[in-house]
């Protein structure tokens, strides 16, 4: 087969992958636009993003990816038992730059989530050491007796403060019991007192520090916490030994089923810090893209027009080719599921640039090569094989600079690196194969008017 | 002999596709005692006047507060502010601008941005604001303005430094790739031009963002990514155009040359840098908010951009390479 023709398979291969990858209609994706398979940022389509930092201090295991990965299981499982099934929960970035990304679509009051997202959901026993009535929080108690302890709010009581101690005394070693030891946490009706509660069982250690506890706790108050909260000080009436407990108080369902999930879902192995956060409302969002989409689509037939009529036949092939791009980049960008957002369209118009200078290269050096008194299918050869060189060296550091931006970039960035990196390979390939394919098929059609202008006596 | 030159010269290349050649190199102290001037009174304006950066960059939070348009009156920035001050003094320092209603969008509902220091990092902290704000709101300006908050942007200290750092890191990584790239492909003293032009294009943009004193966020410093690829783009072409007629003009002298290059690609230089102007110039009138200022830093950035890659980053290599020559001469 010979290059021309292999140039042309190509040419047609590669926009026709393009078109499929576009316009497929995948499974389980709906959308109005033409652009089904691309996805949009938040920042297009609204939405709120959470990004959090892991406060390594607060973990016991400080890896930093096991750590991301439980924090990952752990929200998904909460918001997934909350109904938010579109949030997305992704860890950004690596080491100690590592973020929690949470990234809820459409709604407008994300607090519910959030509150859900934030809670470390650390379930501990403790021992009660003095109580007060009070409205501010109590001032922290100092000496040997209360070092470890803390006031702690008690739940659906105002004004009642526990001094928590979380260490245990029972005879001379102290011991500790929490929600890690938890391997089951489920909703139940509360026959005695009414309204849920939620049953707990611990694990074969958990279960004999429990029997433990609560021999010595017989008769007296053994409070259960929820992070910063007492949710419940039940007295203890004999020792438990069968490793099961429950958390009573006149819950509601949906309050006894968020409490069983939380326990259950597994306490985050860190505090997480919120450090961003990020709306756009879907009405703001629209009518950015819908304005900037005009906006750009005017400025790229303003170019179209611009070419045509400085380059004449040559300049529908520029056209030509910037729209086969186009087309190259939305197709690539359904390809690899790349998110598009605002900077992504930074990227985009850069690539329409390179895509247009590509051409304009390699025509200006046709020119030359036909000032030089070439004839059109000599001057197209020798033009592409001496722009070729400069195409690709300005196209490369381009994509040089794009690497580092997406290895040192954050979320944002590393998308215009993306759609940027994509973007110049394409407009290489554009440039050097698609504009060349068809060139070369309009050259019987064009003439060397430069070589004539001379030749009548300049 | 140095007559004699350029003689020869004037002889062989006075016009080029038909029109006068442009001399670039001839007047090159000029040009960059002029870029080497708007360069400083930028590094002062940094120092001077600083820049409006956003929450990206300095930390904080920014709510957007939505109110009912109640007919004949709409609220002015001034009455927010002094509402604002009452729920606490150093909220007076808040950034407050109206967001302009889109043709189409909810025009029945006025929209403010206020941009305050602190970061509301928890829920409770977000409830408590947005309930004072409607307090206030509703006793300061009009009860009758049902004053919500559409969404808050809160940055922590924390992710602020966080993306100064990778800036600085990726401006210096980004700069030894390049020069190694560009050592490889022509010689180091086209990269030092290369680089010097960027930051010549960096400084001069920033410059003007700190004279009008236009807000520095994330998008902002994808258009001067943007800029910087332009930037490089056009520097490279006309390099390789330098490179490949330093081995066909061997013997003749660099200017001639580096003169001769610009020249030869000024066409190709013009309509690339006035389609891509087209581009931006078009999305600065019309579009969005939000991508505005992206655009002007665009628009700003394709005018520097084509300046330096014909008046600096070449010039710049005329003195090095000349000075080079004459030593491999003497040896």
């Amino acid at each position: 087969m010979r290059s021309e023709q292999m140039r042309v398979l190509i040419v047609i291969a590669v926009i026709a992958l393009s078109f499929i990858f576009l316009f497929y209609p995948e499974k389980g994706r709906t959308g109005s636009s033409i652009f089904k398979n691309i996805k949009l940022g938040l920042d297009i389509k609204g939405g709120t993003r959470l990004d959090y930092r892991m406060d390594l201090t607060s973990a016991l295991n400080p890896d930093v990816n096991t750590l991301a990965e439980d924090v990952r299981t752990v929200i998904r499982r909460r918001l997934d038992t909350a109904g938010y099934t579109e949030a997305v929960v992704g860890k950004v970035g690596s080491g100690l730059k590592t973020r929690i990304r949470v990234e809820i679509p459409g709604i407008t009051d994300p607090s519910a989530a959030e509150r859900l997202i934030g809670k470390k959901a650390r379930l501990y026993f403790g021992e009660i050491v003095d109580q007060t009535e009070s409205v501010e929080k109590p001032t922290p108690k100092y000496g040997f007796k209360y070092e470890g302890t803390k006031w702690l709010k008690v739940k659906n009581k105002e004004n009642t403060w526990y001094l928590i101690k979380e260490d245990i005394r029972i005879g001379s070693r102290s011991v500790k019991l929490g929600g890690e030891h938890i391997t089951d946490a489920r909703p139940s009706v509360d026959t005695q007192r009414g309204g849920y509660k939620v049953d707990l069982k611990f694990d074969s250690t958990g279960r004999k520090i429990f029997a433990d506890i609560t021999k010595k706790f017989v008769n007296k108050q053994l409070p259960i916490m929820l992070d910063q909260e007492v949710i419940v000080a039940p007295v203890v009436q004999e020792a438990i030994l069968t490793g099961s407990a429950e958390i009573t108080g006149k819950f509601s369902y949906a309050d006894a089923r968020e409490l069983a999930t939380l326990i259950k879902s597994g306490n985050l192995p860190v505090n997480l810090i919120k450090v961003e956060e990020r709306t756009m409302g879907p009405t703001l969002g629209k009518d950015i893209i819908n304005r900037s989409l005009k906006a750009g689509i005017a400025g790229l037939v303003l170019v179209l027009i611009y070419m045509i009529l400085y380059y004449k036949s040559m300049g529908v092939v520029a056209d030509i080719a910037l729209l086969y791009n186009a087309f190259l980049l939305f197709g690539a960008l359904a390809f690899f599921r790349s998110i598009l957002t605002l900077p992504g369209i930074a990227g985009i118009i850069l690539t329409i640039g390179t895509t247009v200078d590509g051409n304009i290269i390699i025509f200006e050096r046709i020119k030359e090569e036909m000032r030089a008194g070439k004839t059109v299918k000599a001057s197209i050869r020798s033009g592409f094989s001496k722009a070729t060189v400069t195409i690709v060296d300005a196209n490369l550091t381009t994509i040089l600079a794009a690497f580092v931006l997406y290895y040192f970039g954050t979320g944002p960035i590393k998308g215009f690196a993306i759609t940027l990196t994509i973007g110049v390979i394409g407009a290489m390939f554009t440039s050097l194969v698609v504009s060349r394919t068809l060139l070369e098929a309009l050259s019987p059609f064009m003439r060397n008017k430069y070589a004539t202008a001379e030749e009548k006596g300049i | 002999m140095k007559k004699d030159k350029n003689n020869n010269k004037k002889e062989e290349r006075k016009t080029i596709n038909g029109r006068p050649l442009i001399d670039f190199i001839g007047h090159r102290k000029f040009f960059i005692s002029i870029s080497l001037t708007l360069i400083v009174i930028s590094i002062i304006f940094f120092f001077a006047r600083g820049f409006n950066l956003g929450i990206d960059f300095r930390g904080g939070t920014e709510a957007i507060v939505c109110m009912d348009r109640i007919p004949n009156r709409s609220v002015t920035i001034g009455e927010i502010r002094s509402a604002l001050t009452t729920i606490r003094p150093e909220y007076k320092r808040a950034k407050i601008n109206e967001l302009k209603p889109l043709a189409g969008g909810s025009s029945g509902r006025q929209r403010f941005s206020i941009v305050i220091r602190d970061v509301l990092s928890t829920v409770n902290q977000k409830t408590d604001f947005e309930k004072h704000i409607v307090e206030v709101f509703n006793t300061k300006i009009s009860p009758k303005l049902n004053t919500t908050i559409e969404g808050f942007n809160i940055v922590g200290g924390f992710a602020a430094s966080d993306l100064k750092k990778s800036a600085f890191w990726a401006a210096i990584i980004g700069t030894i790739l390049l020069l190694i790239y560009i050592t490889i492909r022509f010689e180091f003293i086209f990269g030092v031009g290369a680089i010097l032009a960027l930051v010549h294009d960096v400084i001069i943009t920033l410059g003007i963002f700190s004279l009008f004193y236009i807000e520095v966020n994330s998008p902002i410093i994808a258009a001067i990514l943007t800029l910087m690829g332009y930037s490089l783009n056009d520097t490279i072409v006309v390099f390789v155009r330098i490179r490949e007629n330093m081995r066909r003009m061997r013997g003749k002298p660099y200017g001639e040359i580096i003169n001769l290059s610009i020249n030869q690609v000024l066409s190709r230089t013009i309509n690339t840098s006035f389609t891509t102007f087209l581009t931006v110039f078009v999305l600065l009138l019309f579009a969005g908010s939000v991508l505005k200022p992206f655009a002007f830093a665009l628009t700003i950035g394709t005018v520097v951009g084509t300046y330096s890659s014909m008046y600096i980053a070449s010039p710049i290599l005329l003195g090095w390479l000349q000075r080079a020559r004459v030593k491999h001469a003497r040896r």
